[in-house]
């Protein structure tokens, strides 16, 4: 252990008085500064129990891991070194009691930490600075260990009475304030920092927090802005600490955030947000300011009166000039457009009216036959055949027709022209009836037919037939007489036996006119040929 | 004359309405024509009025076997007639109007245009009727373009009403003198693709513009339906010198597009006419729907 112990404390020497710029270049000091990390380790090992390494394996690891293993060891010295900071900074005594060594020693320490901040603050990717870094770090480490041993000591001989093996004030009051410094924040460790009364500090931590500025965030870094971020930092806090906020950040706290207003400190929080927030939150912390953004600026989008697209029936006079011209308008047409006349078109066209001249396949206008207005000359039959009439009855037939129309015999060989004649009469009447006023009635058959009184039919039917007087009944036809009608019951003996002689004349002049058929007499005959 | 036309109006109306039972009779001659020839027993519900039908059947001539309906009636007796057309503008129109009408007398036969003044469309239409004028052609425009086309068939017939597109009148084309004479020749007539009920219809109205050409005319109109717009065409044709088969075609006269959108059953001044087919564009279905043809 002793020669290990020599040659590391050799290997520290050599590295302290190499040239800085022999760290630049790849060389044999690598393996010296690792000899001398291993050192460190064995060094500082006892300090703290809590390591899982009982020595730094440097053998074939490379950088990445060797720094890992030496932060796993300092990460948990480094809170109880701080711990122990703030203790000195609430009774200073106490630092002046330990005496010249350890003030010296935590001067050096200042200054080396000052120095290795710096160093810090730049993004390291060479093994040997890494090996610096770590160096620097354990050497600050050692001047605050030695403080903080010296510290230990008298406390623990203050209270000696409570504690024993298991139960360590230190260690509760370290544990009461490890847990407090998450739940608020690395606010409270910062104003024990800062209160602590390293003037020094100050202005390099102005330095600092410029400097931090610049640069990209680091996680790695994170830890010594936290220790050493100054006064804007506090921005920060009160935005995670807005819901956990106390009275003393607003009202007679240390800080001069006492009269400013909840909007204010959000404000500044913004703002804080923008320049450092993101490099003290964590992820979801991030997270989270993000999401608040968004929410803000959707409700504020939703307070806001709407675009004039969104707004449903928009009026010329309620949008912009001109707005609708820029506004794609996009709606469907329900009518095809009309065709646009190009060259295939017409030519297509021209084919199709070439091919329809080839066949001469026109849609022309065809007249449509007329009806015969004529009927066609029917040839007459001559017949051969001997005439069934005498002369004698041929003249006959003539006479008689000429004399007495009503008794001619009919003219007509087939009784089909006849029935054709007779139909042929009613329609011209018919037709004749509907060209208004050039009516010429039917001939009067000098038969026994009803006639019946019919009105004349008014003007607005469809076939408006005006009916000749002709056909009417006069009023003398139906009733002839004076106005004097005696009933029946009425007469005398005189008058009936006048009224029976006047129907008896009357019926006389009418059978002398139409003379009455006899029926045959069968009898007679039957009684002639009888008697013969 | 009024009279009369009430009279012609009514018969007309009493017409339309027979009708129903004319179309009804026709049905049932044509199922025993059917059952006749084809062999089969006549159907139960025609056994009473089979006889007089049948009877009715054989007396039947070329005209009476078709039923008539009263919408082509007014072209019934159209072919017997040469038509007199009748060409108008709307009031007050411009020199772009008035040259195209010019050019469409020259391509009607038979054509007489008139200048509007301030002349009340039934006056014109009045006139019309008493002077035996068949139809009466309506322009209007829109700044220059003539857009409108109303035929208006006389004694009562229909009006059809059309939207004039992409109108290239023949003083648009050349200058006087390169344009040369058009020939006044009754033209041949090429319909292509009028299908439908309607599009006969259509057909119908377009043709009786139109007297009957000679057989070897050399002037042909054509109006070619597509997805219904038509596209009216003038050219003159000559045998080219490649034999028989090949043709040379020389485009005459203007050229447009025509859009139906209205036929209604009455002439230009009456209103309350009724409508016979009107286009309905804001349907849902109008894109898929052709009117015309196909």
């Amino acid at each position: 252990m002793a020669a290990v112990k020599d040659s590391g404390f050799e290997a520290l020497e050599k590295l302290k008085s190499t040239e800085p710029p022999v760290f630049l270049a790849p060389s044999s000091i690598s393996e010296v500064a690792r000899a001398a990390s291993q050192y460190l380790f064995t060094k500082l090992k006892p300090h703290n129990p809590k390591s899982p390494f009982d020595e730094l394996l440097v053998d074939g690891f490379d950088a990445e891991q060797i720094w890992q293993q030496i932060d796993m060891q300092s990460q948990p010295l480094l809170s109880s070194l701080r711990h122990e900071v703030k203790r000195f900074a609430k009774s200073p005594k106490e630092i002046r009691k330990i005496g010249d060594l350890a003030v010296e020693a935590s001067h050096e320490g200042d200054v080396d930490e000052m120095d290795m901040d710096d160093d810090n603050d730049v993004e390291d990717d060479d093994d040997e600075l890494e090996a610096d870094e770590s160096e620097g770090e354990e050497e600050e480490e050692d001047g605050e260990e030695e403080e903080e041993d010296e510290e230990e000591e008298e406390e623990e001989e203050e209270n000696e009475g409570i504690e024993d093996k298991f139960f360590k004030i230190k260690d509760l009051e370290d544990f009461l304030e490890e847990g407090e410094a998450q739940e608020y924040g690395t606010d409270y460790k910062n104003k024990k920092g800062l209160s602590k009364g390293k003037n020094q500090n100050l202005s390099d931590d102005d330095d600092d927090y410029d400097e931090e500025d610049e640069e990209d965030e680091d996680e790695d870094e994170d830890e010594e802005d936290e220790e050493f971020g100054a006064f804007a930092g506090d921005d920060n806090e009160d935005a995670d600490n807005l819901g956990k906020a106390r009275y003393e950040d607003f009202f007679g706290g240390k800080k001069k955030e006492t009269k400013r207003t909840m909007k204010d400190a959000i404000e500044d929080e913004e703002a804080g947000d923008g320049n450092q927030g993101t490099e003290k939150l964590s992820t979801h912390e991030k997270e989270l300011l993000k999401l608040q953004s968004k929410i803000e600026q959707m409700e504020k989008a939703n307070l806001d009166p709407k675009h004039w697209t969104m707004q449903g029936e928009v009026s010329a006079t309620k949008r912009p000039k001109n707005s609708a011209l820029e506004v794609d308008l996009d709606f469907e047409h329900n009518a095809r457009p009309p065709p646009v006349i190009t060259e295939e078109v017409t030519a297509s066209l021209e084919d199709m009216i070439k091919s329809r001249i080839i066949e001469a396949r026109f849609d022309d206008v065809q007249r449509a036959p007329s009806l015969p207005t004529k009927s066609k000359r029917q040839a007459k039959e001559l017949d051969d055949s001997k005439s069934k009439k005498g002369l004698a009855e041929v003249y006959e037939e003539e006479y008689v027709q000429k004399s007495n129309p009503a008794f001619a015999p009919a003219t007509f060989s087939d009784e089909l022209k006849k029935e054709a004649s007779m139909l042929f009469k009613k329609l011209c009447l018919k037709l004749d009836a509907l060209s208004h006023f050039h009516f010429t009635p039917k001939p009067v058959i000098e038969e026994m037919s009803i006639q019946t009184n019919v009105p004349a039919i008014a003007m607005e039917e469809v076939a408006p037939v005006a009916v000749s007087d002709a056909a009417m009944l006069a009023p003398e036809e139906i009733f002839a007489g004076t106005g004097k009608i005696k009933d029946e019951s009425e007469l005398t003996q005189e008058e009936r036996k006048r009224r029976r002689a006047k129907k008896k004349r009357k019926f006389k002049a009418e059978s002398a006119n139409h003379p009455v058929k006899k029926a045959r007499d069968t009898n007679t005959e039957i009684h002639n040929t009888g008697n013969e | 004359m009024l009279r009369r036309n009430v009279r012609l109006r009514k018969e007309y109306l009493y017409r339309k309405n027979l009708e129903g039972d004319e179309r009804q009779l026709y049905e049932k001659k044509r199922k025993i024509r059917e059952a006749l020839q084809e062999g089969k027993p006549i159907p139960t519900e025609l056994r009473n009025e089979e006889a007089k039908l049948r009877q009715e059947i054989d007396l039947e001539d070329q005209n009476t076997a078709v039923p008539r309906s009263h919408i082509d009636d007014e072209y019934a007796n159209a072919t017997q007639k040469e038509p007199k057309i009748l060409l108008t503008t709307s009031r007050d129109p411009s020199a772009p109007l008035t040259r195209f009408v010019k050019e469409l007398n020259i391509v009607f036969p038979n054509a007489v245009k008139l200048n509007r003044g301030g002349q009340v469309i039934s006056e014109i239409i009045e006139t019309a009727r008493s002077h035996d004028f068949t139809d009466v052609i309506f322009v209007s425009e829109n700044r220059g373009k003539p857009d409108g086309l109303i035929i208006s068939h006389l004694p009562f017939g229909p009006t059809a009403y059309f939207q004039l597109l992409n109108v290239v009148t023949r003083h648009e084309i050349q200058t006087k003198k390169e344009m040369g004479k058009m020939s006044e020749q009754y033209p041949h007539l090429i319909f292509e693709r009028f299908t439908t009920q309607m599009g006969k219809r259509v057909m119908n109205i377009l043709k009786h513009i139109f007297p009957v050409p000679k057989l070897d005319a050399k002037r042909i109109v054509t109006f070619s339906n597509e997805s219904d717009y038509i596209s009216f065409r003038n050219h003159m044709y000559d045998k080219g010198e490649g034999g028989p088969k090949s043709i040379e075609l020389k485009e005459v006269g203007p050229r447009f597009e025509l859009r139906l959108y209205q036929v209604k059953l009455g002439t230009l001044e009456q209103d309350e006419a009724e409508v016979e087919w009107v286009l309905r564009p804001y349907m849902n279905t109008a894109k898929k729907r052709q009117f015309l043809g196909e």
